[in-house]
């Protein structure tokens, strides 16, 4: 049982940072960023790439993806998005639908369908760790777990106490009354993109050190597009419980039951979130209507 | 040209029904050169390519080019059907090197236009196996059924007598499901005791709950049988989770990389081509051709080799002209020697489209020697 606990907060791990990129997006823009499992995986390559060059240097290659891939939400926003402002919303998901294809083209362009393992490049092993109660999990499950609580922390600190980050919020909350009080909505839709880059290169720097690196890890991230469901689009802090609910569900359907419904397991909690609160556990009731 | 042998030359077209400008062989290969599956089947286009491209640069065969129609279906049915569609159009062989959702409109096409089709790449079907369909042939080291028969050989074989329990980590594709649940049935008969398959979906986050499962269930063995990141990641997570036991998996094109990678000399690769670790002058002869030519290193290029080799084989036997009906009856008596990239000859007979005998050798890490060394030699089953 502790080993499936274990399993669950690493699964929920994984999930929260991808889902955090949706719903910072979300949030901000009210475009659901379908792509957002593909930037994990641009995030992955970008780690890969830096780590060929600068082989060892794993602290060089990590700040270089991450950077790179905050960059790449950057672009992506001022040459696609924000063409887009204007436009019914369901062009602009349709966009990002689009650029996850392109992405996943361009990376087998580049590097082939080969598996790839960055974490030897990086110089690095990854040595299993007993934890108490006799769970064993890599070393770089535990990184993931840090790395999850520690980007939350971050965000909720910038949410709330930094200028910029309070503007998000208003934005996201009040649009047209941010919008009358001088808020710069391009650099904070900009922000919110390049937030999503790098929450999503975090998750796949770390799941391609800890698994394997290839183009299709993007089903990840729908995946974890239920957990930003279930806990609520607009709702960060939602997205905690979120991932534990949906990796929960994954781990002991495996254990307790048919290892086959693991696979549908997300969807499943999604249908039932849908089924009894529409608008997720923390999410805000009258964003049904725009989802 | 003087006008005496345009004339002769067009009264040769004439009489042979071929016009010299299109006077080659021509073949019509879909494989799954992108798409999820791509790293297990693009390596064989490549190969194809490298190989049709000497063949050609050194006369062709019989003195006629072979020009070969590259399509890429993804490992997808509905591009596959599409493929098949135009490549049988023109084509004397189809030639697949892509998924087993990508055989039904292959089939069908070959069976209606009553053009040869050779699985060159992926797992062979039913079909290629005695009583064979006459249009269908398979070149592939790996085969469904056999390749269970040899692998629990081989468990019972190293259990040297003692009891062992074996567990099955399949992935949630049919194919890989029936030869494992195959497997299972097979292990019973073979008074081995065995645990229930466990199915594992290709795109699971974390493998840790299927291997928890293994191992609680009290596996000494795991026998593996999908595409590559499964076999390997139930492993990884078998071994992290601190279970003694051995495994055996499939060895795909990556295994010299992946064994090297591990270094765990629990894990036992199966398979029926040689690891370019054992260096034989053919390997070198692949090497030296590839190099600048392809994406994936010389070592992925062993299936698609042996694969255009056959075709090569075929080609000469067919002779010139080369219609679709005579390549298949030349293709129902080829025999190819391999030359040490598998454990011997390709050998098709009228009803037995797959091989004579099939050939079986496992590799894993040699922790004293720092390199990967072949636990015994090969194994030769025949198939009847």
């Amino acid at each position: 049982m502790t080993q499936a606990l274990a399993t669950t907060v690493v699964v929920a791990s994984l999930y929260a940072l991808l889902a955090a990129g949706y719903v910072l997006v979300y949030r901000a823009t009210r475009v659901l960023n379908l792509a957002q499992g593909d930037m994990m995986t641009l995030g992955g390559y970008f780690l890969f790439l830096v780590a060929t060059a600068v082989p060892g240097a794993p602290a060089v290659s990590v700040a270089a993806a991450v950077v790179l891939s905050a960059l790449s939400g950057f672009v992506i926003y001022r040459l696609l998005m924000r063409p887009m402002a204007g436009h019914p919303i369901f062009a602009a998901v349709l966009v990002t639908v689009t650029l996850g294809i392109l992405l996943r083209a361009a990376i087998v362009l580049v590097y082939t369908d080969r598996i790839r393992h960055p974490l030897p490049l990086l110089g690095l092993a990854n040595p299993p760790r007993r934890l108490p109660g006799g769970a064993v999990v890599s070393t770089l499950d535990v990184l993931t777990v840090g790395v999850a609580a520690l980007l939350f922390v971050a965000l909720f600190a910038f949410l709330r106490l930094s200028p910029l980050g309070i503007q998000m919020r208003a934005a996201g909350e009040k649009a047209l009354l941010a919008a009358q009080r001088g808020i710069n909505f391009q650099l904070l839709f900009a922000l919110s993109w390049a937030l999503a880059g790098f929450a999503g290169a975090l998750a796949g720097s770390l799941y391609a050190s800890n698994v394997r690196l290839d183009p299709s890890l993007g089903v990840l991230g729908l995946k974890a597009f239920a957990v930003a469901l279930v806990g609520g689009l607009d709702s960060l802090g939602g997205v905690i419980p979120g991932a534990l609910i949906v990796a929960a569900v994954e781990v002991l359907s495996v254990r307790y039951g048919d290892p086959l419904l693991a696979d549908v397991s997300p969807f499943l909690c999604l249908l039932a979130m849908l089924l009894v609160r529409p608008w997720g556990l923390f999410g805000t009731k009258e964003e049904l209507e725009r989802v | 040209m003087k006008p005496g042998l345009a004339l002769l030359a067009a009264l040769l077209a004439f009489a042979t029904g071929v016009s010299p400008a299109l006077a080659q062989y021509r073949i019509g290969m879909s494989a799954a050169i992108t798409g999820p599956a791509s790293s297990t089947y693009a390596p064989t286009y490549e190969a194809y390519k490298v190989y049709f491209k000497r063949v050609n640069d050194a006369g062709g065969i019989n003195g006629q080019k072979v020009e070969i129609a590259y399509e890429d279906d993804r490992g997808e049915p509905q591009r596959a059907a599409a493929n098949a569609k135009k490549l049988a159009e023109g084509s004397i062989l189809m030639v697949n090197a892509s998924t087993s959702a990508t055989y039904k409109p292959f089939m069908t096409e070959s069976e209606a236009e009553k053009i040869p089709l050779m699985f060159g790449g992926g797992v062979c079907p039913r079909e290629a196996f005695p009583p064979a369909s006459p249009l269908i042939f398979c070149s592939t080291s790996f085969g469904s059924k056999w390749d269970s028969r040899f692998a629990l050989g081989f468990i019972k074989e190293q259990a040297g007598g003692k009891k062992v329990k074996i567990g099955f980590a399949a992935q949630d594709i049919p194919l890989s499901r029936i030869e494992l649940e195959f497997a299972e049935q097979h292990a019973k008969e073979m008074g081995l005791e065995t645990i229930p398959v466990v199915v594992v979906p290709g795109n699971t986050p974390d493998f840790t709950p299927f291997a928890q499962k293994l191992k609680d269930a009290g596996a000494d063995w795991v026998l593996s049988w999908a595409l590559w990141h499964v076999e390997v990641g139930v492993f990884e997570a078998l071994q992290r989770i601190g279970w003694q036991g051995s495994y055996l998996l499939y060895g795909h094109q990556q295994t010299q990389d992946e064994l090297t990678r591990l270094k765990a000399p629990s894990l036992h690769a199966f398979g029926g081509n040689t690891l370019f670790m054992e260096n034989l002058p053919i390997h070198a002869e692949i090497a030296s051709l590839v190099k600048g030519q392809t994406t994936h290193p010389a070592h992925y290029m062993a299936e698609g080799w042996v694969s255009a080799m056959v075709l090569e084989a075929a080609l000469k036997k067919c002779g010139w002209p080369c219609p679709k009906d005579k390549l298949a009856t030349a293709m129902a008596g080829v025999s190819v020697d391999t030359r040490g990239l598998r454990g011997g000859p390709i050998e098709w007979t009228a009803d037995n489209h797959y091989r004579k005998s099939t050939y079986y050798k496992v590799y894993r890490w040699d922790a004293a020697k720092g390199a990967i060394a072949p636990v015994g030699g090969w194994t030769r089953l025949e198939i009847k």
